[in-house]
């Protein structure tokens, strides 16, 4: 950024401010922090396919096991829901990058918001069955 | 007109790099999930399934480029993210570098669970 002067748009990163933010800047906070889950998670995930490692009978043991866990069905649903939130608002962003619909880019952040509640709502049976 | 606002260099590798594997996974994410929680669900996961699964070579060879395109991705994004906080400087350059590392040998340890799985490249 050397030689760009920085000018002031008003931290978004004042959390402070929160009772100010628009759409979009609700928008720029959410896909950060499903970002930051995603990344987490991919670190995370690796390390549990690596019981791979230590053999047939400990990798199926520890899936099996981590997925009798009624707490991981529903950490899974939560991660379904930072995962679609993440593509339906990554769209949107692919989409203002392409010049399309830049002045509807408020209600296609709400849309994201509301499709993935409903996504998120339909697929809890599929992922607790069996855990209760 | 807005004065543009961005972390990334307009036009920049990184910039385009983000958007392509952006495109690459939404549909790669959108099929792991279909695949292992609706078609096969992820408590009946076993050694031998994923095995079975990992020896196609399409699967294994999408599954390799999901694991680089989703560790760029995420590890550019958080790059960039921490660009928006302020990171500059020296310590700019060690985070960089150390999240390339950690990047890289997250994608060696991806390939060495995948070729266990596979019991070797398909």
């Amino acid at each position: 950024m050397s030689g760009t002067p920085r000018y002031d748009r008003g931290a978004i990163e004042d959390f402070g401010r929160w009772r100010e933010f628009s759409a979009g800047m609700w928008a720029w906070i959410f896909h950060k922090f499903t970002g930051w889950v995603l990344i987490g998670y991919l670190f995370t995930h690796i390390a549990v396919l690596s019981t791979a490692l230590a053999g047939p009978a400990t990798f199926t043991g520890t899936i099996q096991g981590l997925e009798s866990q009624a707490v991981v069905r529903v950490l899974e649903v939560g991660l379904l829901a930072v995962a679609v939130f993440h593509i339906l608002n990554g769209i949107r962003l692919l989409l203002v990058d392409l010049g399309l619909g830049l002045e509807h880019q408020d209600r296609a952040f709400y849309a994201s918001l509301v499709l993935t509640g409903l996504i998120a709502v339909a697929s809890v049976p599929v992922f607790v069955e069996g855990a209760f | 007109m807005a004065e543009r606002y961005s972390s990334f260099t307009p036009g920049g590798t990184g910039w385009l790099l983000q958007r392509v594997t952006a495109v690459f996974l939404i549909l790669a994410l959108a099929f792991h999930f279909f695949l292992l929680h609706f078609i096969n669900h992820a408590a009946d996961v076993t050694f031998g399934g994923a095995a079975a699964r990992m020896a196609e070579w399409g699967y294994y060879a999408t599954m390799i480029l999901f694991l680089v395109a989703a560790t760029f991705h995420g590890v550019n994004g958080v790059y960039n993210a921490l660009i928006n906080q302020g990171l500059d400087g020296q310590l700019k350059t060690a985070v960089k570098w150390g999240l390339a590392v950690a990047g890289l040998l997250l994608i060696v340890q991806g390939v060495r669970v995948a070729n266990a799985l596979a019991g070797g490249v398909p």
